[in-house]
């Protein structure tokens, strides 16, 4: 009998969907969801760094569980989030979505501790299959085809991936998942892969099509796994990779003006979501010890203020059955805790001092400055007065202030309260006292988030923003909440390619049915000019009864040449 | 759900009820040149201590509440121009899309707040 500690973390979320197909739906089977990330954590928490579980397979040594620094905060955060999601969904009583919920959280995790490309590569797929059915979970057409776009997009980066691994293992030999130099094809088509996933700049748009259209609780879920799985995976593969520091920047920059005019909530922080992975990424690219811990900090903290805010955005929704913020305001009348935790999460996005993202996000920024990327800390200062502007001001004041929609909603149920109290107690928490984060990160922490400089300088962006807001709003220049969609790169998928693609095969088929016509038409032609000369009628049926006569005769004969040629 | 027909803020929880205070008259003024004045003992605050930063631009007074200011200014005023250029109605990529759909009832749990 294997002990927890030889057992690989994934296959523990593995075991807990089994046995939750065998359970009574209810309580017992919502506890076993809850169940199954403790253990998972407890277990990560007391693992020793090492290298665990080899597996052979087709003469390949699997590592299923690489334990170091980096990926064992992974690990933890991952099994925080699936807690804080399972808790939030304590009401569902859909086996589908409990059963997603585990197998993709395991699949996460599982690939977070892989050691090798092969491991990765399933458990990436893993985390594209399972994730799915908590978008189809919605039940309802649309779901149903956003859903497809986003499996294609999933299992195209997989396999992508699988191509790279290939490639990269005919170069050098190996199949480790390690350190690794943009150069050849097979680092290239990794690279891309791990991109997609992240959402860089232009492979984006999945993230913002699909997450809104995920149920109320699998949002939160989805929130929290792919993208954060992505950024560890460049952590691990591409660190100190120069190019990502600019593609990161980007990231930080294009999502928050889209994010401004979207009027769908969830999808406004689906491009906030974007634009944090943005300092993840460009924290990746300086690659410095400081920046490698800014970002896995900052992934940490993220997971927890973007899970709050999807969160209260979801609560929202459940109880009023919209998300839209053309139809939103007034809610903090009758849904004022979870107003006030939507304001926590807010505020640890937007990083003000002594919320979650001041003391993870100021790691990157100081170091970016450090190592003297001047235009890039300017685009990281400026993006940050963004997420302001749609994560910290835009979700809570136009869902729960602003102008009064009317609706007068039941509070959140309890469930929900707990899972948003409890991860804004560990918004706050971390911003306050950051020493056991910094404790987890992969290396050795020197930074003083609380300084004076980084206090007022933090507070000044933060409060001349807000300003700007206030005089945006009195001068009636701030574009109001109405109900449309914005386009993005999913129009080339969704409108052009159709279009284009329709437009082809019109033409082919007009083509082909154009070329057939004409073919028919000629081999009438033919057919009636034989008929008129070969035919019952034709001149050449004038001598039908010589013909055949003579065919007989030479069937006789050589009927005749057989028998004698046998006998 | 509806406008609610017989809004009584009294039946509010005890903590909506002391938010009531945002939406008195002049309560967003208040607001509004309280963040005013806050703003301005931050820029005064630059000139309290001695600056370590990265760049010369850093030692300017008031500069992150500037660069905040104007900046975020900035973002609006793009935002709300490149809305000129995206926007389109809901029902753009037809009926078959999330954002024309109403989300199943049945999934939900609508209840007003008076509603035990």
């Amino acid at each position: 009998m294997m002990s927890i500690d030889q057992f690989p973390t994934a296959f523990l979320f593995f075991a807990g969907a089994f046995a939750l197909l065998v359970l009574p739906k209810g309580p017992v089977r919502a506890a076993l969801l809850l169940a199954v990330p403790i253990l998972a954590g407890l277990q990560v928490w007391g693992l020793e760094l090492g290298t665990f579980n080899q597996v052979e397979f087709f003469g390949f040594t699997l590592d299923l569980m690489r334990v170091d620094k980096l990926s064992r905060v992974f690990g933890l955060i991952f099994c925080l989030a699936a807690f804080l999601g399972n808790l939030y969904a304590w009401h569902v009583r859909d086996t589908v979505q409990q059963v997603a919920a585990l197998l993709y959280a395991g699949s996460a995790i599982g690939a977070v501790f892989a050691g090798d490309l092969i491991t990765l590569f399933f458990y990436w797929e893993g985390t594209a299959i399972a994730s799915v059915f908590l978008i189809w979970a919605r039940r309802t057409e649309g779901a149903y085809a956003t859903g497809m776009r986003y499996l294609i997009i999933q299992i195209g980066s997989g396999v992508i991936l699988l191509a790279g691994a290939a490639l990269y293992y005919r170069e050098t030999g190996s199949i480790a998942f390690e350190q690794m130099t943009l150069g050849s094809l097979a680092t290239w088509l990794i690279f891309i892969s791990f991109g997609i996933k992240c959402a860089f700049p232009l492979l984006h748009n999945w993230l913002q099509d699909s997450y809104p259209a995920a149920t109320v609780t699998g949002t939160v879920i989805l929130s929290a796994f792919t993208t954060k799985l992505a950024v560890y995976a460049l952590a691990r593969g591409f660190a100190g990779t120069e190019i990502l520091i600019y593609i990161g920047a980007i990231m930080t920059l294009f999502p928050i003006f889209f994010a401004e005019i979207e009027n769908d909530l969830r999808r406004v922080l689906a491009y906030s979501l974007n634009n944090q992975l943005g300092f993840m990424v460009v924290g990746i690219g300086i690659g410095t010890e400081m920046a490698l811990n800014g970002t896995a900090s900052h992934a940490f903290a993220h997971i927890l203020y973007k899970a709050l805010l999807f969160m209260s955005v979801g609560a929202v929704l459940f109880r009023t059955g919209t998300s839209k913020a053309s139809e939103l305001g007034g809610l903090y009348r009758t849904m004022p805790l979870t107003a006030v935790f939507c304001l926590v999460g807010a505020a640890s996005i937007s990083a003000f001092p002594l919320f979650s993202g001041f003391v993870t996000k100021s790691l990157i920024l100081d170091e970016a400055g450090g190592q003297h990327y001047p235009i890039v800390w300017a685009v990281l200062v400026f993006a940050s007065a963004g997420v302001l502007s749609h994560s910290g001001i835009k979700i809570p004041f136009f869902t729960f202030f602003a102008h009064d929609s009317g609706l007068r909603p039941k509070e959140a149920p309890t469930h929900m309260l707990l899972a948003m109290g409890i991860t804004a107690f560990l918004c706050i928490f971390i911003g306050v006292y950051p020493d056991p984060l910094y404790a987890l990160l992969p290396y050795e922490v020197e930074f003083h988030p609380y300084t004076m400089a980084h206090v007022v300088g933090q507070l000044q962006l933060l409060c001349f923003a807000l300003l700007a807001f206030g005089v945006l709003m009195r001068t009636g220049i701030h574009p109001p909440e109405i109900r449309c969609i914005n386009l993005d790169t999913d129009w080339t998928y969704r409108r052009f390619m159709p279009i284009v693609i329709g437009g082809v095969s019109r033409f082919l088929s007009k083509a082909w049915a154009a070329q057939s016509s004409f073919a028919q038409t000629r081999i009438r032609g033919v057919i009636s000019r034989l008929y008129h000369s070969h035919g019952p009628e034709g001149r050449m049926a004038q001598s039908w009864p010589t013909g055949s006569m003579v065919i007989w005769i030479a069937v006789l004969l050589g009927f005749t040449l057989i028998v004698n040629f046998l006998s | 759900m509806d406008k609610h027909p017989n809004d009584n803020p009294e039946n509010y929880p005890a903590l909506g009820r002391l938010f009531l205070w945002v939406d008195k008259p002049g309560s967003a003024n208040k607001v509004f040149w309280g963040l005013a004045v806050f703003c301005g003992l931050l820029f005064l605050a630059d000139f309290s201590y001695e600056k370590h930063s990265h760049f010369d631009v850093e030692h300017l007074p008031g500069f992150y509440g500037i660069y905040g200011f104007v900046m975020f200014t900035a973002l609006i005023l793009v935002a709300k121009t490149l809305r000129i250029f995206i926007k389109r109605p809901e029902d753009f990529y037809g009926d078959k899309a999330i954002d024309r759909e109403t989300y199943p009832e049945d999934q939900l749990e609508k209840v007003d707040h008076d509603v035990d």
